[in-house]
């Protein structure tokens, strides 16, 4: 009804409008693909601002001014013409579909290029293909998604914090985060969180909203963010509206998510044998055994009472729900143009407990003054709630329940849940779930603002100003009888902690282009900006809450704990970028940026990243034209050029003293040794590439070779400790990222039945090549085997290797690696020795996307992989242990060595017998390379008339899945895995009941108006 | 024109906007402070002492690793008199003398402590700065730490000390000077003998005792002093003086044994026995004894149980056997020394310490400075119930075994069996295993360090 309205007002303006004109032209614009009518496409008089949009058969009426000989015929995804109106009162175009992706404008650092003309190497990801994906980040939308760029989800909690290596790691201390930046304003992105549970800042974004993502990956695209972009930079790009008919669209989807997969333990049954055997091993009476596990079957006799615990069924939801609802609008006129959505997403995690909820409000709205001053506001407003879960390696994390007997029933006959007060090895996380909360209320707001003025023909300033502010607060309780309430008197412990980070930009720039002699294309941007960014904290935590239901701090007599504190760091920088284009085909472009930043001392605060990238459009030339359509395209290009990487923690170049109390007196300490050298980390980057189109670009690809060399490691290197400190920031050490990189995109099918396909392959390697003389560095302690060494990949696993099992005693054997070929189960003896084991790093992966469509139907099946890499179960030393602890065990403990002769590789089962204990050994470790089946999509669309019918211009229903299948040879939860607590650039690779990834199936349903 | 004007001043507004060059400088830390004012005033040095403090009983120091390192070297795996339950793998490969070089306590003990050693070596450094009327005392309360330290360090990371031998016996390396954090240079010094560390904590302890005031709140005074030197001198065999160190400290009359002993643990406050304590409040401090020697039905992880071996060793209606407590949950037996997880005190040294170390040496040395030796154990025996013997039962390992029980689970028992030349389980008091590793990631960092025998 509203529609009809609005037509009825258009018309009225339409027709009033007319009056004053000389010609009225009207006619139908139809589609090459399947000769329908077009809608929505733009008809404009050519230069003049009168234009109309097709209506929902592609018709069109336009009064055109008598001097106006043109019209031009414009729609996304379709080439644009231009037809001569001559003496015509009705004109009938048939509008080509665009598979020419080269004609694609794309955005670039401070504007937008063609990506023919790109020097550089940039992957972009359009928001659509991304569309509705069930997770929480785009991050985990993008993976697989574009060569180069590697993301990994380090497990399934809703809203963590996720890892993306562009190109590889580049540092070893400061961070490989790339840089992110929406609608030009630099994003915080780094966990705001106190817990090892690190939070996803980027998970406030509504990547619904978005129109495109571009990644810089060479030095010459991301050289414009020199002093940052070391790592990459990750463009994002929000909707903008467009003129014509308001549009209208609402896309709803539910869904529910289960775990990608379950780990395997001992029965209630087979862990009595096992442990009476392992106790036995070690020397207990048959008393003392039957109060091991009298103690743990806690009310009940284990002996008869049947129990079977499967520990896992009450932490993992059966079908988490997930619902999803947008509503965007978008329209306005030549003169003003509007973007607005409303999203809502309410997802439950896998694991009991676990939500994330996010309610996102967006207004994009662009102005033209006149024809030459223009501005502009980006405004997203959104509140995201987590309920979150503990750190991985805390009891009270859901997933350490496995290491619960599964003799314990769940509950005790009160109906009370059994805890480690009832005598279990273990805290019950259960208990934790049940009396304690940890919320987490993000409000966010991203804003910014331009306003551009054309000097001259070709000559534009642009200032912007935005900011990005982050309010933050983590509210977290514990009930009288949790772990953390009993530790406090049991009583009920709460705490609140609130992050405020001002993030602000602004900056000022000037474009020129020009062509000279219709030869000479000239494109110039240059100009300054200033960021700075400001963190509060506050933070205060009390006891003594004596009713669970008061949750809050007003209700805890006692203040055990207050703090504020406040951070920050600004930068300030200069930069110009010129790309060249002679004749169409000889490509030059030349970037140089100049930061400053408060991180390092006083004398090194600037530093320079300069940059020059050339391309040669080969089949422009005269003597490739003959090659045409078969050779369509074909562009060598390369780049060399100087990023950095500050992303360090403020003030680290500093000498400092910290606040401490003694019996509540107040005191200080040292807190960190300075170093008024601290300077940039530099990487050097080179870049070569072809780029091709073949059968006239109905094939498309891109092959590429880089090289990225890392010098002056902003590196956290150890020192000796009887200096009193462990590590300094220093300027010291190399490393090195080199590979391959291969991307093609193929239009298949074209006709009634349309399917393209598109392929992308990374073949990266990694080493460090110098650490300051140091071999290795080795944080590890006894549990972990990730180490930084020099002619390694960073993160390499080191550790020992083991050996199997000793016949005749069942020993654990570990190699000696010392030429000999000889085993000892000491592993100090072995470990004298210790080598590479592994690498966390894949060494190949990629992604498959078939998109397939027959009439109304579309079919979209993503296939994505990591190869090479391997994992280390850090909790194996738990959980597949011989029986070392009281843990439930793994099932392939079961082969265990029990009499003389056995062969196996698990070792005699011993109560803290430490056969085999050690976690640095290969025992632990296992490949981790998979296939996933990613996202499968399978759309309908209403027939066009149908839709009509209801009024409707689209309708489209689709059921998908994400994560629906994974080939692995890992036998733990999912191999896409990366424990939170631990992750840094060197700890990688490590499960240590981290929780595996969703499963999720949606239904969605689209409406378009 | 006039809109060209108009585009002229919107411009030079949002150019205004941008241009925001100078707001580096105040982009300062608002949590810590740089060294330079930090070191500026008597205050600031007294600030740092109270930070001395806060490192010295830090967690991993006198907070309770050091306590609970030396009980669980002393326990023994095989007859089980304690049993390490916690699943912290690291105290648990101490507890079974298998230690790996990696292994996260040793680390941490040697980090921690050097650490708090470059704290007191910065005050001893800038005591110009303090005011002469604090500076004998800030000196002396700085040096008392130290030397407790290097004693910690020298017991835990090298060979027991043997006038024999200790002149060749590597012990740790002496630093004694301050890490200038502004102008860093990293030195990598060698393991000193370990009679060269005792050399320097008697001489660190000797100057302390000089120069502290016999009273200073539980802050370390003379008396705290002249305690830990009791101790010193004890390990190294030097009974004379472990003797009048002792008798010095008892002689005060500062320190009153309390008449209940079940008194005398888990106090908010320092109990007229206690020489030094670790001041814990709800606020400040981390009791880590109550952390792992505590049961979970008070609020602790309940991963230190004692067994019947140790428990038989007490005789009957000795009040201090009852001082043990069942959790009921888990059935497990905690000492009843460490059983408030918000707030108590850790005891570090207590005045029948005093008594046990004179009569021990008394007895050795054939002499009745200040008491007779039976005088001093029945002071602990009657205490607890228990009969007062008579002169003619006492011998040498019924001082010993007093010693034991009273001070049990209060972090001194290895260094006992290691001065006395006992053995735990099968192990000597010379095994190399009852030795903590030198740090991996030290021995990686610097190449003049050696490692020790065994490992």
């Amino acid at each position: 009804m509203k529609r009809l309205l609005l037509i009825g007002i258009l018309s009225v303006f339409f027709f009033s409008y007319s009056f004053a004109q000389e010609r009225t032209i009207s006619g139908t614009v139809t589609s090459s693909d399947d000769k329908s009518g077009l809608p929505g496409v733009n008809v404009v008089a050519k230069g003049t601002n009168t234009g109309v949009i097709t209506d929902m058969e592609g018709k069109y009426k336009l009064s055109v001014p008598a001097n106006v000989s043109t019209l031009v015929f414009s729609f996304v995804g379709f080439l644009t013409q231009e037809v001569e109106i001559g003496n015509r009162t009705s004109i009938e175009v048939v509008l080509v579909a665009d598979t020419k992706q080269l004609n694609e404008v794309i955005v670039v650092g401070y504007g937008t290029q063609k990506k023919g003309d790109l020097t550089g190497n940039i992957a972009s990801v359009a928001g659509k293909e991304i569309q509705n994906i069930p997770v929480t980040s785009f991050e985990g939308a993008l993976q697989g998604r574009a060569a180069g760029v590697f993301v990994e989800q380090g497990n399934g909690k809703l809203g963590q914090a996720m890892k993306m290596r562009i190109r590889g790691a580049s540092s070893i201390s400061a961070s490989n985060q790339p840089l992110f930046v929406i609608d030009g304003i630099p994003v915080t992105s780094q966990s705001q969180s106190a817990t090892g549970a690190d939070t996803n800042p980027l998970a406030d974004l509504n990547f619904n909203d978005v129109e495109s993502f571009e990644v810089l990956k060479d030095a010459s695209s991301a050289a414009i963010y020199g002093a940052r972009a070391a790592n990459g930079v990750v463009l994002i790009t929000t909707k903008k509206g467009k003129a014509g008919k308001t549009k209208v669209s609402i896309n709803s989807q539910a869904g529910v998510s289960n775990p990608t997969r379950q780990r395997e333990f001992l029965s209630a049954q087979q862990y009595v044998d096992f442990y009476t055997e392992a106790l036995r091993n070690s020397d207990y009476s048959q008393a003392e055994i039957d109060e091991f596990f009298g103690f743990y079957a806690v009310d009940t006799d284990f002996k008869t009472s049947g129990i079977n615990t499967n520990w896992q069924d009450e932490i993992f939801k059966k079908n988490a729900g997930f619902t999803q609802l947008d509503l965007s609008m978008n329209g306005g006129t030549e003169k003003t143009k509007f973007y607005v959505s409303l999203g809502s997403l309410d997802q439950n995690g896998i694991m009991v407990g676990n939500r994330f909820q996010r309610q996102s409000l967006r207004l994009n709205l662009d102005h033209a003054i006149s024809d030459k001053l223009k501005v502009g506001l980006n405004m997203n407003f959104v509140r995201s709630y987590n309920r979150r879960l503990a750190a991985d390696n805390e009891f009270s994390s859901p997933m350490q329940i496995v290491a619960l007997p599964p003799i314990t029933p769940v509950r005790k006959k009160t109906g009370q849940l059994v805890d480690e007060t009832d005598g279990l090895p273990y805290y019950n996380p259960l208990v934790e779930l049940e009396n304690a909360h940890f919320k987490t209320n993000s409000f966010r707001t991203f804003a910014n603002s331009y306003l551009s003025y054309e000097i001259a023909k070709g000559l534009t300033l642009r200032g912007e100003f935005g900011f990005d502010l982050l309010n933050q607060n983590e509210d977290r309780f514990w009930g009288t009888v949790t772990q953390a309430g009993r530790g406090a008197g049991s009583t009920g412990v709460g705490q609140s902690r609130v992050v405020q980070v001002f993030n602000y930009t602004t900056k000022a720039y000037l474009n020129y282009n020009k062509v000279l002699a219709d030869k000479h294309s000239i494109d110039f941007t240059g100009g300054m900006e200033f960021q700075r960014s400001q963190t509060d904290r506050t933070e205060s935590r009390g006891q003594g809450i004596t009713v669970d239901q008061l949750q809050k701090l007003a209700s805890a007599p006692k203040i055990t704990f207050g703090s504020s504190e406040l951070t920050g760091f600004a930068f300030l920088s200069y930069f110009g970028r010129l790309n060249y284009k002679f004749a169409n085909r000889y490509l030059l472009g030349v970037t140089v940026r100049s930061d400053g930043s408060t991180r390092f001392g006083e004398g090194n605060r600037f530093g320079t990243f300069p940059s020059a990238s050339v391309g040669w459009i080969v089949s422009e030339e005269e003597f490739m034209k003959s090659l045409k359509p078969t050779l369509s395209f074909f562009k060598i290009k390369g780049s060399y050029g100087l990023t950095g990487n500050a992303e360090i923690g403020n003030f680290s170049q500093l000498p400092l003293y910290g606040g401490v109390g003694y019996a509540e007196i107040g005191g200080v300490r040292p807190t960190q040794l300075g170093n008024p050298n601290l300077r940039w980390e530099r990487t050097a980057q080179i870049d070569v590439g072809v780029e091709f189109g073949l059968f006239d670009d109905r094939i498309s690809g891109e092959i590429t070779y880089f090289q990225k060399d890392t010098r002056d490691l902003l590196l956290n290197i150890p020192v000796a400790g009887t200096s009193g400190f462990a590590t300094q920031f220093r300027n010291i050490g190399a490393m090195k990222n080199w590979g391959w990189e291969f991307s093609l995109n193929s239009n298949i099918l074209t006709g009634q039945l349309k399917w393209n396909a598109s392929l992308n392959l990374t073949l990266p390697k990694n080493q460090i090549t110098d650490l300051g003389g140091l071999p290795i560095i080795d944080t590890g302690g006894s549990r972990y085997m990730n180490v930084a060494q020099v002619g390694q990949p960073i993160g390499a696993f080191f550790g020992v290797e083991y050996r199997g099992v000793d016949p005749k005693n069942g020993d654990a054997l570990y190699d000696l690696n010392d030429g000999s070929g000889g085993t000892t189960t000491s592993f100090n003896t072995a470990f004298r020795n210790g080598k590479i084991l592994g690498n966390p790093n894949p060494t190949f992966y990629g992604g498959l996307t078939n998109n397939l469509s027959y009439k109304g139907f579309d079919l979209s099946i993503f296939f994505q992989w990591v190869s090479g890499n391997q994992i280390h179960n850090a909790a194996g030393i738990f959980m597949s242990s011989s029986g070392y602890y009281e843990d439930n065990q793994t099932v392939d403990q079961l082969r265990r060595w029990q009499k003389e002769g056995d062969i196996t590789d698990i070792p005699k089962a011993t109560y803290f017998g430490g056969n085999g204990f050690a976690s640095r050994t290969s025992r632990h470790l296992s490949d981790g390379s998979y296939l996933r089946l990613k996202t499968l999509t399978l759309g309908y669309n209403l027939p066009a008339n149908i839709a009509k019918k209801v009024r409707m211009e689209s309708v489209r229903l689709y059921v998908s899945g994400q994560n629906l299948l994974t080939f692995t040879k890992y036998t733990g939860w999912d191999p896409e895995v990366n424990t939170d607590f631990l992750a840094t650039n060197i700890f990688q690779g490590v499960d240590f009941y981290a929780a595996p990834q969703a499963k999720t199936v949606t239904v969605g349903l689209n409406i378009g108006f | 024109m006039i809109k060209s004007l108009k585009y002229t001043i919107l411009s030079v507004v949002v150019l205004c906007l941008v241009a925001c060059e100078g707001q580096f400088e105040d982009i300062k830390p608002a949590a810590s402070v740089e060294e330079k004012v930090a070191l500026s005033s008597d205050k600031n040095i007294r600030s740092l002492l109270v930070g001395a403090y806060d490192a010295f009983t830090g967690g991993r120091l006198f907070g309770g690793y050091y306590q609970l390192h030396s009980e669980l070297l002393a326990g023994d795996p095989v007859a089980r008199d304690i049993r390490w339950r916690g699943t912290f793998a690291d105290p648990g490969e101490v507890f079974s003398k298998s230690m790996a070089i990696t292994n996260g306590d040793a680390s941490a003990a040697w980090l921690n402590t050097y650490n708090a050693i470059n704290v007191v070596n910065t005050i001893l450094a800038n005591l110009n700065t303090v005011e002469q009327a604090n500076r004998a005392r800030v000196e002396g309360e700085a040096l008392f730490m130290r030397g407790v330290m290097y004693y910690q360090l020298v017991c835990f990371f090298a060979k027991q000390f043997n006038s024999a031998t200790s002149q060749n016996d590597i012990g740790v390396p002496l630093v004694l000077l301050p890490a200038s954090l502004a102008n860093f240079v990293e030195e990598k010094p060698a393991r000193a003998s370990v009679a060269a560390v005792y050399q320097q904590i008697l001489t660190d302890l000797n100057k302390a005792e000089a120069q502290l005031p016999e009273s200073n709140g539980f802050y370390a005074n003379k008396f705290v002093v002249a305690a830990f030197l009791a101790r010193v001198h004890l390990q190294m065999s030097n009974f004379a003086q472990a003797r009048d160190a002792a008798n010095r400290v008892i002689q005060s009359g500062r320190y009153t044994m309390l008449v209940d002993y079940s008194f005398c643990f888990n106090n908010i406050k320092n109990t007229t026995e206690d020489i030094f304590a670790v001041q814990i409040t709800v606020q400040d401090g981390t009791n880590n004894m109550a952390t792992f020697f505590g049961g979970r039905n008070i609020g602790g992880r309940g991963d230190v149980q004692v067994q019947a071996p140790h428990l038989n060793l007490y005789e009957a209606g000795d009040a201090r056997r009852a001082f043990f407590y069942t959790d009921p949950g888990t059935g497990r037996i905690h000492t009843g020394k460490w059983r408030d997880v918000v707030a108590a005190n850790i005891n570090i040294i207590r005045l029948p310490e005093m008594f046990l170390t004179r009569a021990e040496a008394n007895f050795r040395l054939g002499t009745s400075v200040g008491a007779t030796p039976v005088d001093d154990v029945n002071r602990i025996r009657t205490r607890v119930n228990l009969r007062p013997l008579a002169g003619s039962e006492l011998t040498l390992d019924r001082i010993l075994r007093e010693r034991q029980l009273e001070l049990a689970f209060e972090g001194v028992r290895i260094q006992d069996i290691k001065r006395t030349g006992g053995r735990v389980g099968s192990r000597l008091f010379s095994d190399d295993r009852l030795i903590f590793p030198i740090p991996d990631r030290e021995l990686k960092s610097n190449p003049n360090l050696t490692q020790n025998s065994g490992y």
